[in-house]
């Protein structure tokens, strides 16, 4: 019977192994290797990592203080939106996860360019200023900025951030919520002893989803972040024009290892507020 | 010494992102030829031609049926960037490859790889139509032989709209004036930028070859944009559209193309001028790779794609630079898009400059030492 259960599996490690695990090794081997007119040379050496962890300390920086704001901000704003949908609106909470989902069908770029038509000079919003005289110039700190990053990445997010939250939030009980509310709980007692510590993998999961895509995105930060340069903008050229596919590599698993660690402290957080 | 300047230009993510902007008119186009030869082919025993290069740079030779009139079926591989020509052809593609399409600066590099293939210039009779401004570049005659067919070319301008910038601009200092702050677009394109910022801001006499002092001047003149610039696209066709939209009001580098992709969005108050301190050509040639299994028919393509109705195709259809003088003559829509009718001045004001060094050992910068230097950019 174990033999059948682990025969129903090899399919699952076959595909997982072929597509991750072996590109997976095979890019960190090259990220210790360098690069010779065009050719990979299997010369071991850690210049690739030295050179990806002191020469874009800036950039790094840059990344993370765009990307750790995106997927706090988005995964409050998709529990919330979980909440809702699952306590507060009744039968039309189906609907909501379902148009939430829907947005997925939108594909990313358009979600990008649709950002660029709302915030850009003749946009929406500056053109609805400047028609009412609102404003006399338009309001360029929406499009090519930190802001406008953020605003791009939270809506294209919270898919992602809803999913989790809300399959946590079902497995907590209107009847738990009224007998803490019956005992006097407050709507802070509520939120911190019930939903957050019930729906802790969930509310992980969707801050390491926000995280991880925002972090090793270089698509929206180049069509949205105007001057901002992430390091995805960085590493993305390694692997095509500047054909560095160690010092790529070598910045990938440097990428990498600073989420896992961001996770890790997150997690350890998460955990310091257990109640027990 | 013949009186244009050598040299030559961007190729590189320049070279990627304008093509991608045209990647579905060029696709298209080169889709229904390839379909064409390959119901010919279909008919007799096909002769396969492999073709390395931008995509869209092969529909020229579809212009006519001889591909499918000789049973040839034209394999085609696109490229990203210009590297990858040379890294399939260094890495087992000789002997199996027939036509590149490298940028001219490229050429000196692959000849001395010994990757690439005289031209017999008997065989290209269309090269005695091609305007001297292109025709004999310096960067694709090697010693004395032919390397490289040039068939389409450009330049880096500056853009700017016509309706916020009322006198032309004149220099790229304009580019600093207080009114421009933040309204400024660039492309993020490595090799154009530091070209150009070593034009204007180094004393160097050839743009790609920099000594270290001078490739920090140019980094330093780069990082001084920073202060000024908006953005910094990934392509051509984003800062066309940043100067659709008022995004972005005049530009650091440009191509003359972007003119009219902007009316085409509309926006026909963008123009472009040459500044007085000059800027970057570039050219693109079609070469045959060394050993190439058909010899004869590679320079037959080599002559159509600089024949007048691929030049007319080139030049109308794709609005890109053409170099045959008679199509040029020809030339409907497009003609005003490009200063065909000053290239002479032009050559005073735009230069064509190699590639940098890619080995060490020259006293100046290698083209690795360029991109280091330019994530410095990137990073400030």
């Amino acid at each position: 019977m174990r033999n059948k259960n682990f025969l129903l599996i090899v399919p699952a490690i076959a595909v997982f192994s072929l597509l991750f695990v072996l590109p997976f090794i095979y890019f960190f081997l090259i990220s210790l290797w360098k690069i010779k007119f065009f050719k990979l040379v299997r010369d071991f050496n850690l210049v690739n990592y030295d050179k990806a962890i002191f020469n874009y300390v800036e950039i790094f920086i840059n990344t993370y203080s765009v990307s750790i704001p995106v997927a706090i901000i988005t995964t409050v704003i998709g529990f919330y939106y979980s909440y809702l949908a699952r306590f507060k609106t009744g039968k039309f909470g189906s609907l909501m996860i379902f148009i939430a989902l829907v947005t997925l069908f939108g594909g990313y770029l358009m979600k990008i360019y649709a950002w660029k038509t709302i915030l850009g000079n003749e946009g929406i919003i500056n053109s609805i200023l400047m028609y009412f005289s609102i404003i006399k110039e338009p309001l360029s700190f929406l499009l090519y900025t930190k802001q406008g990053l953020v605003i791009t990445f939270v809506h294209f997010l919270l898919p992602f951030s809803i999913l989790p939250t809300y399959a946590s939030l079902r497995g907590v009980n209107e009847i738990e919520i009224d007998s803490m509310k019956d005992l006097g709980a407050k709507f802070y007692h509520v939120h911190f002893m019930l939903f957050f510590q019930r729906c802790r993998a969930g509310v992980l999961a969707s801050f390491v989803f926000c995280l991880l895509i925002t972090s090793g995105d270089y698509i929206t930060p180049y069509l949205i972040g105007g001057k901002i340069t992430f390091i995805g903008n960085m590493i993305a050229p390694k692997f095509g024009q500047f054909y560095d596919w160690p010092g790529g590599s070598a910045m990938s698993f440097t990428m990498l290892t600073i989420s896992i660690l961001i996770i890790i402290l997150t997690s350890y957080l998460f955990k310091l507020t257990d109640p027990k | 010494m013949s009186k244009y300047k050598s040299g030559l230009r961007r190729i590189r993510s320049f070279g990627l992102s304008r093509r991608n902007f045209n990647k579905g008119l060029l696709g298209t186009a080169a889709a229904a030829g390839l379909a064409t030869a390959g119901l010919s082919s279909t008919a007799s025993a096909a002769t396969d031609v492999t073709f390395l290069g931008w995509e869209g740079y092969d529909a020229g030779l579809f212009v006519d049926s001889y591909l499918a009139d000789n049973g040839i079926n034209l394999n085609t591989t696109y490229i990203g960037n210009n590297d990858e020509i040379v890294s399939k052809l260094v890495s087992g593609g000789v002997g199996t490859i027939d036509i590149v399409t490298p940028y001219m600066g490229y050429i000196p590099m692959m000849v001395a790889a010994d990757i690439l293939q005289p031209i017999d210039e008997s065989k290209v009779p269309n090269l005695s139509k091609i305007h001297p401004f292109f025709v004999n570049d310096p960067n694709i005659i090697v010693d004395g032989v032919r390397y490289g067919v040039p068939f389409t070319w450009g330049c880096a301008p500056m853009m700017y709209n016509t309706k916020v910038i009322s006198s032309t601009p004149e220099s790229w200092d304009d580019l600093f004036k207080p009114e421009y702050k933040g309204k400024v677009g660039m492309m993020d394109d490595p090799l154009g930028n530091i070209m150009l910022a070593a034009v204007i801001a180094t004393d160097a006499e050839v743009a790609t070859s920099l000594t270290k002092k001078q490739l920090d001047d140019a980094i330093k003149y780069l990082i001084s944009l920073k202060s000024i610039i908006r953005l910094n696209t990934p392509s051509w066709g984003d800062l066309a559209d940043a100067l659709a939209r008022g995004d972005v009001v005049i530009t650091f580098s440009g191509w003359e193309t972007l003119k009219k992709f902007c009316v085409d969005k509309g926006a026909d108050h963008i123009d472009y001028v040459y500044p007085k301190e000059g800027t970057f050509a570039w050219l693109d040639t079609f070469s045959i790779a060394k050993d190439a299994p058909n010899a004869d028919i590679d320079h037959k393509l080599c002559d159509m794609i600089v024949d007048v109705p691929a030049q007319l195709m080139i030049g109308d259809e794709f609005i890109q630079g053409i170099t045959n003088s008679d199509a040029i003559a020809q030339l409907g829509v497009s003609k005003d898009y490009y200063p065909y009718n000053d290239l002479d001045g032009l050559a005073n004001r735009a230069t064509f400059f190699a590639f940098p060094p890619l080995e060490e050992g020259s006293g100046k910068t290698t083209f690795n030492e360029w991109l280091e230097a330019y994530e410095r950019f990137k990073a400030a």
